[in-house]
């Protein structure tokens, strides 16, 4: 929470409505969500105000998700005129205990688009925060919503929105060995929801490219575990080395350009790094025993990765050429599957203890380590692009996967609806 | 292919040490006739004699542990001297994780784990190109701590 008000104060806005929180309230800053309007009359103008009045009850949606703004329910009695857009009655909405305001608009084009406009208001001090427009195609309202809310969450925090990003994970079907495995995509909202490989070889840990452009996962489908790579736009698939070496646990640098994985040398698994268009991969780390899981810091200097070379399985940070190894983990119990967080403020992981797994984090320099949910059956963390949620994945009291979040401001970990059983959640950036 | 590896594991059930398998059941069940049919041709009556002399396809490892045990050395080499007198038998060591792990901390466990057994068959003369390793980690999680050699 300190952080919170401390980046605010920094950007300059906010900071007074979220300042005024005593301890024991809810952390949540309330914002209102009035139907958007539209400056079109007649028909149009109505047609118009339709979709804006989806666009609005989806911000409701996508806001009311998250642990920092709390948004009230959009009224359509809350109706305002164009002009109102920018000019809106503070008063009014203060009246109603709400401490930021979202307006706007849905106009048509002359070339059958849409455009959106969102103005984001602190209504303590009567001022615009932020302000964005953009052209959509006619069908594409869910995405407005999802940069609208976006505008008003960092406007609000400080940090990204998760709204407009991407989720890949392995959805499961069916009990057991023969169960089958596929690498499922979905908007983080759940729609869109797509089957990116077969489902006839099981398939691990899928990792999603900076921008979503393409995604790094492993295949069983030649017996052993070799990493491959997905093109999202024309489901193109190969794979990342020429050989058929044990490859696995891939994970992109924040710029795409380079994959850093672990890949078996006798009985040795080693962290290596290599071009994500291909070429010999490049050797990180040496130890015997087990290197694996590597996560890059979000400008790409150092990574994270788990080693078993002092006894037991704990996190080490490096720099990204393999130079300054050391261990940051000394909780007790093994530590693994390491994640940084996009703001680079801290690594999230697994915790594993004799009664089970947790997922935590701990700040690159091994202080402030926190353990975020109860267990039993949990491991594999993910972070949302805004550095405040984790997704994660949570074994059912049956022994089924299923994928949860939990917020770093200590409330509890959520389910999260998938269309069946789902293992190894990954969360893009902003997709934009 | 589905059919010929249930049928390796309806065998190995019947020897006394390889009651579980579970790695290798299937989703189908067998058709009648296999089971009627004591006398096993190609690949099955390789995989039944290989286990039957080397004393079991399958070597376990300690908790937390990679190395080889006097017991699994044992079976290794019982393994490594049918194979020397059949070059013409490719092998796959299947390594397994321990299911409390994490994913891919597993997948690595199960890869040394089968890196170590082969090895140690090819320290004993078997050809390098006659057996490859794989892993399963823990997504195969019956087996437990352990690697099945297997012939394909």
């Amino acid at each position: 929470m300190k952080r919170t008000i401390l980046s605010l104060a920094l950007l300059g806005f906010g900071s007074a409505a979220v300042a005024q929180q005593q301890p024991g309230q809810p952390a949540a800053t309330v914002i209102a969500v009035p139907p958007l309007t539209s400056p079109n009359g007649g028909n149009q103008g109505n047609e118009m105000l339709a979709v804006g009045w989806q666009v609005t009850q989806q911000i409701e949606t996508d806001l009311r998700q998250t642990a920092e703004v709390m948004p009230l329910q959009p009224n359509r009695d809350d109706y305002y005129s164009y002009p109102e857009v920018t000019a809106p009655s503070f008063s009014k909405w203060r009246a109603k205990g709400a401490k930021a305001l979202v307006t706007g608009f849905v106009q048509a084009r002359q070339d059958g688009r849409l455009t959106v406009g969102c103005y984001v208001y602190d209504l303590d001090k009567g001022r615009e925060l932020a302000r964005k427009g953009f052209a959509i195609g006619p069908k594409d309202w869910r995405r407005a919503a999802h940069k609208c809310s976006g505008l008003a969450y960092t406007a609000i925090t400080g940090a990204p929105g998760m709204f407009d990003t991407m989720i890949a994970y392995v959805a499961e079907s069916g009990v057991g060995d023969g169960r089958t495995r596929r690498i499922a995509v979905m908007d983080s909202d759940g729609y869109n929801h797509r089957y990116v490989t077969a489902g006839d070889a099981m398939v691990l840990t899928p990792r999603i490219a900076p921008k979503a452009t393409q995604l790094a996962y492993v295949s069983f489908a030649g017996g052993r575990p070799n990493i491959h790579l997905i093109d999202l736009g024309s489901n193109q698939d190969r794979p990342l080395l020429p050989n058929d070496v044990m490859s696995f646990a891939p994970r992109f640098s924040p710029d795409g350009t380079k994959i850093a994985f672990s890949m078996m040398t006798g009985t040795n698994s080693d962290i290596y790094v290599a071009n994500s268009a291909g070429g010999a991969p490049q050797r990180l780390t040496t130890a015997p025993g087990v290197d694996t899981d590597p996560s890059f810091s979000p400008d790409g200097s150092r990574i994270v990765f788990e080693s078993d070379r002092g006894g037991s399985q704990q996190l080490y940070v490096m720099n990204a050429d393999g130079t300054g190894q050391r261990r940051i983990s000394f909780g007790g119990g093994w530590y693994g599957s390491p994640v940084w967080s996009p703001d680079g403020e801290w690594i999230a992981f697994t915790r594993r203890s004799q009664d089970g797994r947790r997922i935590g984090i701990v700040k690159p320099d091994g202080t402030g380590e926190r353990v975020l949910t109860n267990g039993p059956g949990d491991e594999g963390p993910a972070w949302a692009a805004s550095s405040r949620e984790i997704l994660f994945q949570r074994a059912g009291a049956n022994g089924a996967a299923g994928l949860a979040r939990v917020a770093l401001d200590g409330s509890g970990a959520r389910p999260v609806t998938i269309p069946q059983g789902g293992s190894d959640p990954d969360w893009s950036g902003v997709v934009d | 292919m589905r059919k010929t590896i249930f049928t390796f594991a309806l065998l190995l059930g019947a020897t006394a040490a390889e009651a579980q398998l579970p790695g290798l059941r299937r989703r189908s069940p067998a058709p009648p006739q296999q089971q009627q049919r004591p006398v096993l041709q190609g690949i099955d009556a390789q995989r039944a004699e290989f286990a039957a002399q080397s004393g079991g396809t399958t070597v376990y490892f300690g908790a937390e542990n990679v190395g080889l045990s006097v017991a699994a050395r044992t079976v290794l080499s019982a393994q490594a001297n049918w194979l020397r007198r059949h070059p013409e038998v490719v092998v796959r060591v299947e390594g397994y994780g321990d299911g409390g792990d994490t994913r891919d901390h597993a997948l690595a466990v199960g890869a040394r784990r089968a890196e170590e057994a082969r090895s140690y068959l090819v320290l004993l003369g078997v050809p390098a190109a006659q057996v490859s390793a794989t892993t399963w980690g823990k997504e195969r999680p019956g087996l437990g701590r352990a690697v099945t050699v297997l012939i394909r």
